[in-house]
């Protein structure tokens, strides 16, 4: 074996520096990671299962990432891949027909009407409970959930959700507006019991 | 009548959820404004809105258990 020249040390040891850099940009991003996973799945232990999984994928093939772009959305497509390619959504065409899907007022008005007037925003939302927005979660179809989480607890744009995905960018605001419409029409049942 | 056309209130409802996701053109998100200057049954549902989105994201997130921040950084070791 010859000895490795100056210029190959040198390749090395930027190739080095630039995998730690990657590596620790992909930790400090996986608090946020994490907080997609945990509605994307079921448990909390899936959604441990999958950041595991999606960080031992993204440490593998650091190098496919291109320093500068989104490292955030670059991760959470590698997740939601993962997630679909484990089986653990169900493999159908998003419900068209069947859900129970009231207007963006629904859950105003309902709240309203059980107050007997106008309302003040920030008291009534208190009435709902962490754990009935947690359910409330759940119970969206996987489809639609995938889009309402990204954008709406992930805070990714209309544009990254749709490459994270892999769908056109109307089928994001499609879905986005329908799952937000049944989940506050299941936070209106929630409040009405 | 606003430019909306027949029904403002309608319009508005449309499009508030792409107003408050700040994805409407610069002429849509000035129409929007306008109407909610003037309205108020539209600009109390706005501002329940805002709150119900804010509410939801702080509900909705939980923290990342420190065993798995942990694992985490254990895989950058393991796989070299």
């Amino acid at each position: 074996m010859s000895e490795p020249t100056s210029a190959q040390t040198r390749r090395l040891a930027e190739e080095a520096r630039d995998r730690v850099r990657f590596e620790e940009e992909a930790l400090e991003l996986s608090d946020q990671v994490y907080r997609v996973a945990r509605h994307l799945v079921g448990s909390r232990e899936a959604a441990e299962e999958l950041v595991q999984e999606t960080y031992v994928r993204a440490f593998r093939s650091w190098q496919q990432y291109t320093p500068g772009t989104n490292l955030r959305a670059w991760l959470l497509r590698i997740l939601t891949n993962l997630n679909i390619d484990r089986g653990r959504r169900q493999q159908r065409a998003p419900q068209t027909t069947s859900l129970d899907e009231k207007g963006d007022y629904y859950l105003y008005d309902k709240l309203e009407e059980r107050e007997g007037g106008p309302l003040d925003e920030e008291r009534v939302i208190e009435r709902l409970s962490q754990d009935s927005i947690v359910d409330a979660l759940a119970h969206v179809p996987h489809d639609f959930r995938d889009v309402l989480v990204l954008v709406d607890i992930g805070e990714f744009s209309y544009a990254d959700t749709a490459q994270i995905l892999d769908i056109p960018i109307g089928t994001v605001m499609s879905r986005l507006h329908r799952a937000r419409r049944i989940l506050k029409g299941e936070l209106a049942e929630e409040v009405a019991k | 009548m606003s430019a909306y056309g027949v029904d403002p209130c309608e319009k508005c409802e449309e499009m508030m959820q792409d107003y408050l996701d700040r994805e409407l053109t610069e002429a849509e998100m000035r129409t929007a404004e306008s109407h909610l200057d003037t309205c108020s049954y539209c600009r109390r549902r706005y501002r329940f809105e805002v709150s119900l989105r804010r509410y939801i994201r702080t509900a909705a997130s939980e923290q990342m258990p420190v065993e798995l921040k942990a694992k985490l950084a254990a895989l950058r070791i393991e796989l070299q």
